[in-house]
């Protein structure tokens, strides 16, 4: 599917050539169709389930540290620090954007967190920082400040001021192998973490009291978590822009399926969102006349689904 | 075993150290086979001083020492072998089953990537039985009652098998019948598996009846500790809780009664 329309034999054709490495097969397929193909659709597809997964992993990670199932993995202002980079290095029309946008989105992203982790951490009692409502509230004031300082820069943005909201609108269009490699090695970093405290996590979610008689290192694992889902969130973000609601919505979900246990959440949770996110991506790219923002479309329909699962819950 | 408390003091804030102080200078032990209760008004340091021993915060000054070792040099999971905790926070903020919130009480012993045994499972059934949750053991945790999901935790505690087990108000939402069941197990295991329960009561006369010596706490020093009979006065009651009451012995309980006189 698609804007140049590739009969589906020739797709499977191409894929199994190369995995099979041979090269006599491309003989009666278009050099066109091999570039879109290979070149072009397959880094979006596989970037885009990549981003999927990390993002559902990510909410997994926050919604389990903090103990809200409302929390996602821009909780902690994670968006708006990448949000904030990307924007500088498209103000100041630094040379070779291809780079340098994830680059400052990821540093943006990075900086934030470390911001809002030293803002809730106290030295004189360190059992008390780092609690989800001194991170949330941390995540609040840094990224209100944030968004200031971003409609700030488009105020002075001038003719860049599309970039920038095109830029915050998230999209997978033109994304290339090595941003392929760089989520998907993320995503398995990330996978094997969150699985070998999976179990703490389970234990988190009855308070800081009995998980700590329990034997669970709370400052560690904290730490650690809340780490990854951040480093997830600000990779999906610097590939691919602000993309709300799977984070959110996807664990969610699954958690009706799968029970709270974090040992079958966090990989079902991978799956269903790298799904969801392809079939928002197809829809964007394929169905729909013009192509929109991958962004908006997740939050136009994310946030009613939303609405109807809260309004459902409350009243049960 | 026993357990040392040596000068204990805590403080939440390090530079209001001399009058923020929670925990002021607490020095005492505790020893196998016996039932210890700590009371005292509100605000008096009574969980502090639990989670000091359960090594969920750190002492400001002293040490905690668990027959000759140090309670800070256990790692937190050899520390979860040794004492388990029934604390007051019982909201569960995902909906595990009872099945799941008890068979928790076995993480200690499960290596990473494994599953629970079929002698952990057994264990928590077990458990479930004793206390009476077998017939829940579906439910989800955050539908139940307050009663009903103290005596999760309880279950949850006994499936630690500790050594030492703290008590933090564990029955205050349970109706009399659960909280004498639940007395009644604690005080078995005290005897038959010799160990150490440390529970914070707020009914005088529960602890008086129930356990071998009171803990009595006022704003964070050791008032009295000693058996039941010789710490529970109507002096001492007057000069912490700053009410009048009278102190007899009951021949039906056992033990000495508080009886608060209406005028």
């Amino acid at each position: 599917m698609g804007y140049i329309r590739i009969p589906i034999t020739d797709i499977f054709q191409i894929l199994i050539a190369k995995t099979a490495g041979s090269l006599y097969a491309f003989e009666n397929i278009s050099e066109t169709h091999l570039a879109v193909i290979l070149d072009v659709r397959l880094p979006r597809i596989l970037s885009c389930a990549g981003v999927g997964a990390a993002l559902a992993l990510s909410g997994v990670l926050f919604q389990g540290i903090l103990l809200n199932p409302l929390a996602d993995p821009y909780t902690l202002g994670v968006s708006a620090g990448a949000a904030f980079g990307a924007s500088i290095a498209i103000l100041m029309n630094l040379t070779n954007a291809f780079v340098s946008v994830p680059v400052f989105a990821f540093t943006g992203a990075c900086l934030t967190l470390f911001a809002v982790i030293f803002l809730s951490y106290s030295a004189k009692n360190p059992m008390a920082g780092l609690s989800s409502n001194n991170l949330i509230l941390s995540g609040v004031i840094v990224a209100a400040i944030l968004s200031a300082g971003i409609s700030f820069l488009k105020f002075i943005a001038n003719e860049q001021v599309s970039v920038i909201i095109f830029w915050l609108m998230g999209s997978f269009a033109s994304k290339t192998w090595p941003n392929v490699s760089i989520i998907i090695i993320s995503l398995i970093a990330g996978f094997f973490i969150s699985m070998f405290f999976a179990r703490d996590l389970n234990l988190i979610s009855l308070g800081p009291k009995s998980a700590s008689s329990l034997g669970v290192d709370l400052k560690k694992v904290t730490f650690v978590l809340l780490l990854s889902g951040s480093l997830l969130a600000a990779v999906c973000v610097s590939i691919s822009g602000i993309i709300g609601f799977v984070g959110l919505l996807v664990p969610h979900m699954v958690r009706f399926i799968t029970g709270p246990d974090n040992r079958k959440l966090i990989p079902l949770s991978m799956l269903s969102g790298a799904i969801l996110l392809l079939l928002a991506d197809t829809v964007t790219r394929a169905v729909l006349p013009h192509e929109i923002p991958i962004g908006v479309l997740t939050a136009l329909t994310g946030g009613p689904v939303f609405c109807w699962i809260f309004k459902k819950n409350r009243f049960k | 075993m026993e357990i040392f408390l040596h000068n204990l003091c805590f403080s939440y804030d390090a530079d209001s150290y001399a009058d923020g102080m929670i925990i002021k200078d607490i020095s005492g032990s505790f020893s196998s086979g016996s039932f210890y209760s700590v009371i005292g008004p509100n605000g008096s340091g009574k969980t502090t001083l639990l989670d000091l021993i359960s090594g969920f915060l750190k002492p400001s000054s002293g040490t905690i020492d668990i027959d000759a070792t140090a309670s800070v040099s256990f790692s937190k999971k050899k520390l979860a072998k040794i004492i388990s905790v029934v604390s007051q926070d019982h909201a569960v903020n995902f909906p595990f089953s009872v099945k799941e919130i008890v068979l928790m009480g076995r993480h200690p012993y499960i290596s990473r990537f494994s599953l629970p045994s079929e002698n952990d499972i057994q264990i928590s059934e077990n458990m479930m039985d004793i206390c009476g949750i077998t017939h829940l053991q579906n439910r989800k945790i955050n539908e139940l009652s307050g009663g009903e999901r103290q005596r999760c935790l309880f279950a949850r505690a006994l499936c630690q098998d500790t050594p030492v087990l703290l008590l933090d108000e564990a029955f205050s939402n349970m109706d009399i019948h659960h909280t004498l069941q639940m007395l009644r197990l604690v005080k078995h295991s005290v005897k038959k598996k010799n160990r150490i329960v440390i529970s914070v009561f707020h009914d005088l006369n529960l602890a008086s009846a129930w356990s071998d010596a009171v803990l009595v706490l006022k704003k964070g020093k050791i008032k009295a500790f000693g058996r039941s009979g010789d710490v529970l006065t109507a002096e001492t009651i007057k000069d912490v809780f700053e009410v009048n009451s009278i102190v007899e012995y009951n021949e039906h309980v056992h033990a000495k009664q508080v009886y608060y006189p209406i005028h």
